[in-house]
């Protein structure tokens, strides 16, 4: 038989096998909430179909880099006092001392206290939806560079020398400690076993603002900021997609995306967004069954060697979850091998950096994917949470009673807001890939050519995150 | 009790079709390539002015805008 022939058979026998396999029984008899009119893979097929025409009209219809020569700045759309800036950081810093405080002084319970939902819930996933609608919101109320401008205004205003000049940032460390921040964050969150106990969070959180505060008294508020601050890079990066943007107090608006045509890759720029992308992969691959049947033994791997069960299922969820971000940079890496194959003789690594921007809409949309039912849901507690933070049985502003409404969407609507915002992530993704590849090529058809195996990427991206979640799907 | 690993051989064909994009575009690709080496690349020559000028100037920053 020839190999087309038998290949063709093998995939039908597996179309065949799993249309005859009930969805239910394979989701180890969990009772299934979603009723979808097709199987959850032909989403993945269908997602694959738009991507593929998405790559085809953008070869023929968008002949000229359009968001490249557009100007970031925008049009001016309002002007906020200059009060309004030390106002939000002030606002940050009430914010970030009562999470701290809820986290200490609080029960350890970690449903009833304030501090995990607001650190993993509203800030983590919450600041990324706020960044995409409201442009990087965080700069203003990012607590610990309110604080030390607070400090730089007060030596400033104190007469004498003021503060020392500051060390220039080194260029070689680029954006390795962003990468490094959230690769740390995630691991607390994922893998350490007390991830989710306030006081851990609240004493973190300390440790962290008190890391960027040296960091900024070295090397500047903004140098450091700028690059070293995870949090505030891993949110500027999804601002950079938002049509908003912040000029100062300047509220402007500009093309959705253009911003991400601005990224400046530094080193470990690639690094960061393989992170962000990796580790929610994980999460999600975390929950699924393909992981539930792998871990035990891992873990019997590791108690093996001497380790004690606990001890050996974080080792194995840390593997886990560095595997799956070596996979997400393997992926993209072959992408870039596959733009090397049209010629040029420029290294990966240089074209790793030109096209780093264009895996932002893609971080982004597995965090949507990933985090949404966890953000309409969860992100409802705060509603008890805030009157009543510390788990006391306090009612500061009577809503200590609020609960959680199930049914605010269904599980359905999760769904579809989950394939859509893998789809337009990844085709914000394509986008991307080709206005930039049509500035860098000297001619169009090259430009196309460059972007077939990125396309494949982009593939292999969106339906892994569908395999991801159908695997968590109920 | 020994599990057979065809036990969980529902799990691994589900995610079997979630690959088939993935595999359909990459081979198609690898063919088109195939073909394309058969044929003799006719822009082998312009190699090096793949790229237009200054596209990779400042390595760190994004492209030099016209």
């Amino acid at each position: 038989m020839r190999p087309v022939l038998l290949a063709c058979a093998v995939a039908l026998g597996l179309l065949a096998c799993t249309l005859v396999v009930p969805q239910d029984g394979l989701a180890h008899g969990l009772v299934g909430k979603q009723d979808l009119p097709i199987p959850r893979w032909l989403f993945a097929w269908g997602a694959a179909v738009v991507l593929v025409v998405s790559f085809v009209a953008l070869a023929i219809l968008w002949p000229k880099p359009r968001l490249e020569r557009e100007s970031p700045d925008g049009v001016p759309l309002l002007r906020l006092p200059a009060v309004a800036e030390p106002l939000a950081g002030l606002v940050g810093v009430v914010l970030f001392a009562t999470v701290v405080y809820a986290g200490l002084a609080g029960t350890q319970t970690e449903t009833a206290n304030l501090a995990p939902t607001a650190i993993y819930v509203l800030f983590w996933v919450g600041v990324p939806f706020l960044s995409l609608l409201f442009g990087d919101i965080f700069r203003a109320l990012n607590p610990w560079r309110a604080v030390a401008r607070a400090v730089a205004w007060v030596a400033g205003r104190g007469g004498g020398e003021g503060l020392p000049d500051p060390m220039p940032y080194p260029a070689r460390a680029g954006h390795w400690p962003a990468a490094a921040v959230i690769l740390v964050f995630t691991w607390v969150e994922l893998v350490h076993g007390g991830g989710s106990d306030p006081s851990t969070l609240a004493l973190l959180a300390l440790g962290y603002a008190a890391l960027q505060l040296v960091g900024m008294s070295l090397y500047g508020i903004e140098p450091w900021t700028r690059h070293a601050d995870g949090f505030a890079v891993y949110f500027s990066l999804f601002a950079s997609l938002s049509p908003l943007h912040w000029k100062g107090t300047q509220l402007r608006r500009r093309r959705p995306l253009v911003g991400a045509t601005r990224l400046v890759a530094l080193p470990g720029t690639v690094a960061l967004l393989v992170v962000m992308i990796g580790t929610t992969s994980f999460d999600g691959f975390s929950e699924g069954d393909t992981w539930s049947d792998l871990a035990p033994d891992l873990q019997r791997f590791f108690v093996d060697l001497g380790l004690g069960q606990g001890a050996a299922l974080e080792v194995a969820f840390t593997f886990g979850m560095l595997a799956v971000v070596l996979l997400v940079a393997g992926l993209y890496r072959l992408g870039i091998q596959g733009m090397r194959s049209i010629g040029g003789g420029v290294d990966a690594a240089q074209l790793g950096r030109r096209f780093a921007h264009t895996l932002v809409p893609i971080a982004l949309a597995y965090v949507v994917a990933h985090y949404f039912s966890l953000l309409v849901y969860n992100g409802q507690s705060v509603g008890y949470l805030a009157s009543d933070p510390l788990g006391d049985g306090s009612n500061l502003f009577g809503t200590a009673t609020a609960t959680i409404d199930y049914d605010v969407v269904g599980p359905n609507g999760i769904w579809y807001v989950q394939v859509g915002a893998l789809v337009l992530g990844h085709v914000a993704g394509l986008v991307l890939a080709h206005e930039r590849a049509l500035v860098l090529y000297r001619r169009a058809r090259d430009a196309t050519r460059s972007q077939y195996w990125m396309l494949a990427v982009m593939v292999g991206f969106t339906s892994l995150g569908l395999w991801l979640l159908s695997a968590q799907a109920p | 009790m020994i599990t057979l690993p065809i036990a969980h051989a529902g799990h691994w064909l589900v995610s079997l079709l979630y690959l088939a994009p993935v595999v359909i575009l990459v081979g198609a690709l690898l063919v088109a390539r195939a073909r394309d080496n058969r044929l003799g690349d006719e822009d082998e020559d312009l190699d090096d002015g793949v790229f237009a000028e200054g596209a990779f100037d400042d390595d760190l920053g994004p492209p030099p805008r016209a």
